[in-house]
């Protein structure tokens, strides 16, 4: 069930990345399909996490002028690393999320940077601008999606009459059958 | 995991070899699904602008029908004289026997589409292959020219924009047929600058002046506008001049476009340019 709603999640980012930016120019700082990649990861399943992290860089890479597998190859890698520390170490409180998230998004914009620049591509834009946008704004559009997803992922348990009031306490009757007698 | 991120590395790779050759079948049809979401995602929010933006454009409608009244009575004295100099133009090409220039179709546009990753900038428009857009096309606004066509989908198409630094194109500064100022332009990673390389140091070059394609690049048709020089960085007779265009198309507030319905001519084979060479017919691109 869970997969189905992290899947629904991905291809809602997955859309809004494809139309934000006709939108408004400063949203396509975000990187929506990333916030929904990190959260998979954090979920501690590694393969689901990456191969989310695949699907969603191809399609962003798809209808991007830049290269064909790039987004796919980086987000893969941020999946990788993400499920792995989230197995080590405590990552369910929302506030230790946030540098997750913003150094997911830094390693995000060097290694997509870093690859074109090794395959010979000149990406647009001042680099450090670019950069420094990006992570102000995944930052906080991810730490928002996160309140939004926790509350909608998160089961909640109906409490059980019993567990709402302490047990009534029962008097100790005699046996009225008398072994001894 | 190594698997997926050697798959997309060798796709990385062949996308990064054939840039500027093909066009991949993944992207083609991401585009043709896309396009789904895109085109009424881009008509809703265009209406709501519009709505929103007429509410703003009644607060200076007062002011502007006064400037508007008296710009038009300056321009039918202009129009008068315009006509006189249209009519001496018309005679004056009979005389020379001048062929139109403007023999292109030209396919109107929308773009209902902006790159999703903040370092590139090309665009999805709404035509594609079933309009007859093929690939590398020319794309123009009432401006100048903006770039040519990447990738084609059935309904879609990817344009990438003068500006993407591998971009190149043959170009001359001022009317082809009374300059000698040939060179190349190319993109420089910036969104509104263009260089232009090759310019012989020993030619005179204005900043100001407009440059125009010269149709030698085998994408592009002679005569389209490029854009205007901002900055000229003198060479000398044996080094040639950096001059800094500025594209004329308006490549950040774009919303309609014009494709090109154009096909270069084609190549012929440079062998058969040497005097040697047996004559064998010419093979096309």
């Amino acid at each position: 069930m869970e997969g189905i709603k992290i899947t629904i999640a991905i291809i809602i980012a997955v859309v809004l990345q494809w139309t934000l930016r006709n939108v408004a120019e400063p949203l396509a700082y975000i990187d929506f399909p990333l916030i929904i990649v990190v959260y998979a990861a954090l979920q501690r399943n590694a393969i689901k996490a990456i191969l989310f992290g695949t699907l969603a860089g191809l399609a962003v890479d798809a209808l991007s002028g830049g290269l064909l597998g790039a987004n796919g190859f980086v987000k893969t890698l941020i999946a990788f690393i993400v499920s792995e520390i989230a197995r080590r170490v405590y990552m369910d409180n929302l506030l230790l999320r946030i540098p997750v998230i913003a150094g997911a998004c830094l390693l995000n914009n060097l290694l997509y940077y870093s690859l074109h620049r090794l395959l010979g591509q000149e990406p647009a834009g001042q680099v450090v601008v670019i950069m420094a946008y990006s992570l102000i704004g995944t930052t906080i559009a991810g730490t928002i999606v996160y309140l939004i997803l926790d509350s909608v992922f998160v089961q909640k348990k109906r409490p059980k009459k019993r567990d709402m009031f302490s047990p009534r306490r029962q008097t100790r009757r005699r046996n009225p059958i008398r072994l001894n007698k | 995991m190594i698997v997926l991120l050697l798959g997309n590395f060798i796709l990385m790779a062949f996308d990064a070899k054939e840039i500027n050759s093909g066009q991949r079948v993944l992207r083609v049809w991401t585009q043709a699904a896309a396009d789904f979401v895109q085109s009424p995602v881009t008509t809703i929010t265009s209406a709501v602008t519009n709505y929103f933006q007429s509410f703003a454009n009644l607060r200076t409608a007062q002011t502007d029908n006064d400037l508007l009244k008296q710009r038009v009575q300056e321009l039918e004295v202009e129009l008068k004289g315009k006509e006189d100099l249209a009519s001496q133009n018309e005679r004056l090409k009979k005389l020379l026997d001048l062929k139109e220039t403007g023999k292109y179709k030209i396919l109107t546009a929308s773009i209902i589409g902006r790159d999703p990753s903040i370092w590139f900038d090309s665009s999805i428009i709404n035509r594609g292959s079933l309009d007859g857009v093929k690939l590398n096309m020319p794309v123009v606004t009432d401006g100048g020219l903006v770039g040519r066509v990447t990738a084609v989908g059935p309904l879609t198409s990817q344009v990438d924009l003068i500006t993407r630094d591998k971009s190149g194109l043959g170009a001359v500064v001022g009317e082809i047929s009374s300059s000698n100022a040939i060179g190349v332009v190319s993109g420089t990673s910036k969104r509104d600058l263009l260089d232009m390389r090759y310019v012989p140091g020993s030619i005179e070059i204005q900043v100001g002046s407009i440059v125009y394609t010269t149709g030698q690049d085998g994408i592009y048709p002679a005569g389209l506008k490029v854009g205007e020089i901002v900055e000229v960085i003198s060479g000398s007779a044996t080094n040639p001049h950096k001059i800094s265009i500025r594209p004329s198309a308006g490549l950040n507030s774009m919303q309609e476009v014009g494709v090109l319905i154009y096909e270069p001519p084609a190549k012929e084979v440079f062998e058969q340019k040497l005097p040697n060479a047996v004559a064998t017919p010419a093979k096309g691109r």
